[in-house]
């Protein structure tokens, strides 16, 4: 024991092979090297956390107040007014549809070889008196619905009035102003006093309800008629809308019987109301609604628009490049590419409105295009602008990524199918891109990630108008201007207040965001994978 | 656009044959009779030099290879016997670079480097088996079929009866008869390169080229494709690169040493490996380099 332990003190042993360490307050070169790379990536998971539990917190805060938000909405009879709104509203959609029966009836009767403006109109004279008649009848409804808002915003004005000093009170207490605290009057609101106005209207209502059925039935029985079959088509489809439009009423007057200002609101409901909520109305005199389905549908659109455009010219220029160009074009073709993600966004945006905005609109009243839905259109800011430009951002990614799934095909394949007498072509559709087919998927999810998640060109050239388009004019909606949710957290947070339901629904926003590029992101990152497995 | 003729019209050229050209003919066959298998190469190569960019791989390749026999070329790696394999249907083509300096390949006595070929009506003639096998990643019976479609059939009866003849030739009609529809990739390497066979076979060529088809295999499955080969003399022309002489003994009729580009020695297998002419190819085949 003592012979090998001298042998191991020994300066210069027979065998030479200890390590010998440089030491640093302990650690080794090693040691700091790896703590080094290790600390790095330990950050940037920390703060991916972070941003997740941030996201998730401010957010989360937006369920209890939008499930507050609807209560007041519900206890000041809000919701009650909202009934009989709607009601007039259909109505006056009733009487938009006949104005636009008139405009088309003018147009047709004054075309070539017909009628001068004037001997139109004294035409039109009986048909007018119908639509003044046919407008008249609601006016009752109106005054209703106007006086009782006035009800119902006083009940909510004072119900927020009380919650401010409730706030006042709390705050002068915790700071120890006790006598100052007692001066704040506070004066609960007696809701089923304050409502009882509009209990009230409901034996009225019912009465002028039933007016307003027999008028509208007698007025739609003796529609006036049009001569041409195309007009009459519509004029009959009006009675019909006018016909449904009385058969809700029953309806309607069955949910202001059974309306209740106490029933409770739950979480659940202040959830689906912001996902399937069809209005974003923010800091409006009657009622705030926070529904991501608007903004949603124009990322969602547009998010279309620019992929329908950038997986052809993405996906057929990586396979040009990697399957058909000689070695000079593809030397010149993929850096080209590549460098259209060099521009920053917000130039590219600027572009949008300085040019391409302009120039799609010049080309939209071109008259031989006119036969294009949607042409000729005046918003300049629109899905399609957007979408074009997006396009732009999202072929550089689809391309390179595409171009590698392509790259990726072994040798081998192409070769084989050239030997069975297949030419360059049909070696490319039938062999190589069914091959890199997941692969080329998984370029278009990413360039899908990229154009959701893009902020600048939508917010620049999307026309920034929160509503959902209109489907029903057929592929016209792609010219309509529109707001998305990258947009408006863009828009909005700068002016909100820190903590109000408006910041927290826009985080809220912000999650609904990360969750769908979450999903793209990790869709596309399984097909790849599989698509490795697949590759051998 | 001119093809290649089929096996019966093989009219000679009209120059008069090369002394050099025919170092097989033992005994002198009127040109114009279809020819046996004794007579007329099918393939006639001539003077090939062959370059990769500045680097010549083939010198003076003169070789005749004759039909429904088996070919083995042999030699040391970087040889050049799998560049002038893949000469027979051009697919040096596809590499940048390649060019053939001076000399000709006839099949059929058609020059086949010649502008006016149409190298895909080539390559559906001269068939090829790859070094590792290449199924498509797509079904058994998709792989098969997919050089037939290309030529236009479609008619569904037609292509199964293909498809199982073409695996019967190959061998492997019993073990994948009941999973025609599965992915090719799920077989094992040997299956996968009889499988390779068979879509080779199938589009009927003359000639079949195997780029050293059992450099991947293990011995069992080396030794089912040898087998193979035996039984496809009989239909086709087979040439065949092989690393392992002991297979090109085995398997083939005629044997040529490729050594640094040129070719040393070109005679019947027996001869080759038990009475060499040349003191190369004896030290080759007796395992003293390569």
């Amino acid at each position: 024991m003592s012979q090998l332990s001298s042998s191991a003190s020994a300066p210069t042993p027979q065998f030479p092979i200890h390590k010998r360490r440089l030491r640093f307050l302990g650690l080794t070169v090693e040691d700091c090297i790896k703590s080094f790379f290790g600390g790095n990536a330990l950050i940037s998971v920390v703060v991916l956390g972070l941003i997740t539990f941030f996201l998730v917190k401010e957010g989360a805060g937006f369920l209890g107040q939008n499930r507050q938000n609807l209560a007041i909405y519900r206890l000041a009879g809000l919701e009650f007014v909202d009934h009989l709104r709607r009601q007039s509203e259909d109505h006056t959609a009733l009487t938009r549809y006949l104005s636009d029966l008139r405009l088309r009836t003018l147009n047709q009767w004054t075309g070539p070889g017909g009628l001068t403006l004037e001997a139109a109109n004294a035409r039109l004279a009986e048909f007018d008196d119908y639509a003044a008649r046919f407008g008249d009848a609601a006016d009752p409804l109106r005054g209703m619905v106007s006086d009782l808002s006035e009800v119902a915003t006083a009940i909510k004005t004072k119900f927020l009035v009380n919650e401010d000093k409730k706030e006042e009170r709390r705050q002068l207490l915790a700071e120890g102003k006790v006598a100052e605290a007692g001066a704040v009057v506070i004066t609960a609101v007696d809701f089923p006093a304050e409502l009882r106005p509009l209990r009230d209207s409901l034996p009225a209502y019912r009465e002028a309800n039933r007016e307003f059925s027999t008028r509208l039935g007698a007025l739609l029985a003796a529609a006036p008629r049009l001569p041409e079959p195309e007009l009459q088509r519509r004029m009959d489809r009006f009675a019909e809308l006018g016909r449904t439009y009385v058969a809700t009423f029953p309806g309607i007057e069955r949910d202001l019987a059974v309306w209740d200002h106490a029933r409770p609101v739950s979480a659940a409901e202040a959830f689906t109301a912001f996902i399937f909520g069809r209005q974003w109305l923010t800091a409006s005199f009657w009622q705030d609604w926070y529904g991501v389905v608007p903004l949603l549908t124009g990322s969602f659109l547009v998010a279309l628009v620019a992929l329908s455009l950038a997986v052809p010219l993405g996906v057929g220029a990586a396979v040009y490049v990697n399957q058909i160009a000689s070695q000079r074009e593809q030397r010149f073709i993929k850096p080209g590419i590549e460098f259209i993600s060099a521009f920053p966004s917000v130039v590219l945006g600027f572009f949008g409105i300085a040019v391409l905005g302009q120039a799609l609109r010049a080309m939209s009243q071109l008259p031989w295009l006119s036969w294009v839905p949607g042409f000729p259109y005046s918003e300049r800011l629109n899905i399609l602008t957007a979408g074009c430009l997006l396009a732009l951002i999202a072929v550089p990614t689809i391309f390179t990524l595409a171009e590698d799934a392509l790259n990726n095909v072994p040798r081998a394949l192409k070769e084989a199918s050239l030997a069975l007498g297949a030419s360059r072509l049909q070696t490319t559709i039938r062999i190589i891109v069914p091959a890199s087919l997941s692969g080329i998927i998984s370029a278009v999810l990413l360039g899908l990630g990229r154009v959701v998640g893009e902020t600048m060109v939508v917010l620049l050239c999307a026309g920034n108008r929160i509503a959902i388009p209109d489907f029903t004019q057929g592929l016209g909606f792609i010219v309509e201007p529109v707001h998305t949710m990258t947009g408006i957290i863009a828009q909005e947070m700068g002016e909100v207040v820190r903590g109000s339901i408006h910041y927290r629904a826009l985080f809220m926003v912000g999650l609904v965001l990360f969750i769908l590029s979450l999903t793209i992101n990790y869709a596309a990152q399984h097909i790849v994978r599989r698509y490795r497995i697949s590759i051998g | 656009m001119v093809t290649v003729p089929s096996r019966l019209d093989s009219t000679p050229p009209a120059s008069g044959p090369a002394p050099a050209r025919r170092p097989t003919v033992v005994e002198g066959v009127p040109p114009s009779v279809p020819a046996p298998a004794a007579g007329q190469p099918l393939v006639e190569i001539e003077h090939l030099d062959f370059f990769y960019g500045a680097s010549q791989a083939l010198r003076e390749i003169t070789l005749g290879i004759e039909r429904q026999k088996v070919t083995a070329f042999i030699g040391p790696s970087g040889c050049g016997k799998s560049t002038l394999l893949r000469c027979l249907n051009r697919m040096n083509d596809l590499i940048e670079g390649t060019r053939i300096v001076r000399g000709s390949i006839r099949i059929h006595g058609v020059d086949i480097n010649q502008p006016d070929v149409d190298v895909i009506e080539l390559r559906k003639r001269v068939g090829m088996v790859f070094q590792k096998s290449n199924p498509f990643p797509k079904s058994i019976h998709e792989n098969i079929t997919y050089g037939l479609r290309l030529q236009g059939i479609r008619d569904k009866a037609k292509l199964d009866e293909i498809v199982e003849r073409s695996l019967r030739g190959a061998a492997l009609w019993d073990e994948v008869k009941d999973r025609l529809g599965e992915s090719a990739m799920g077989l094992s390497g040997g299956q996968q390169q009889r499988l390779c066979i068979a879509r080779a076979i199938a589009v009927e060529p003359e000639i079949i080229l195997m780029d050293e088809p059992c450099s991947a295999l293990d011995p069992v499955a080396t030794a089912k494709v040898e087998e193979l080969i035996q039984d496809l003399r009989s239909r086709f022309t087979i040439v065949i690169v092989t690393h392992n002489m002991q297979q090109a003994a085995r398997c083939s009729d005629r044997t040529a040493f490729f050594y640094l580009g040129k070719l040393i020695e070109y005679a019947d297998t027996r001869d080759i490996f038990t009475n060499p002419a040349n003191p190369q190819t004896e030290a080759y085949v007796s395992g003293r380099f390569g």
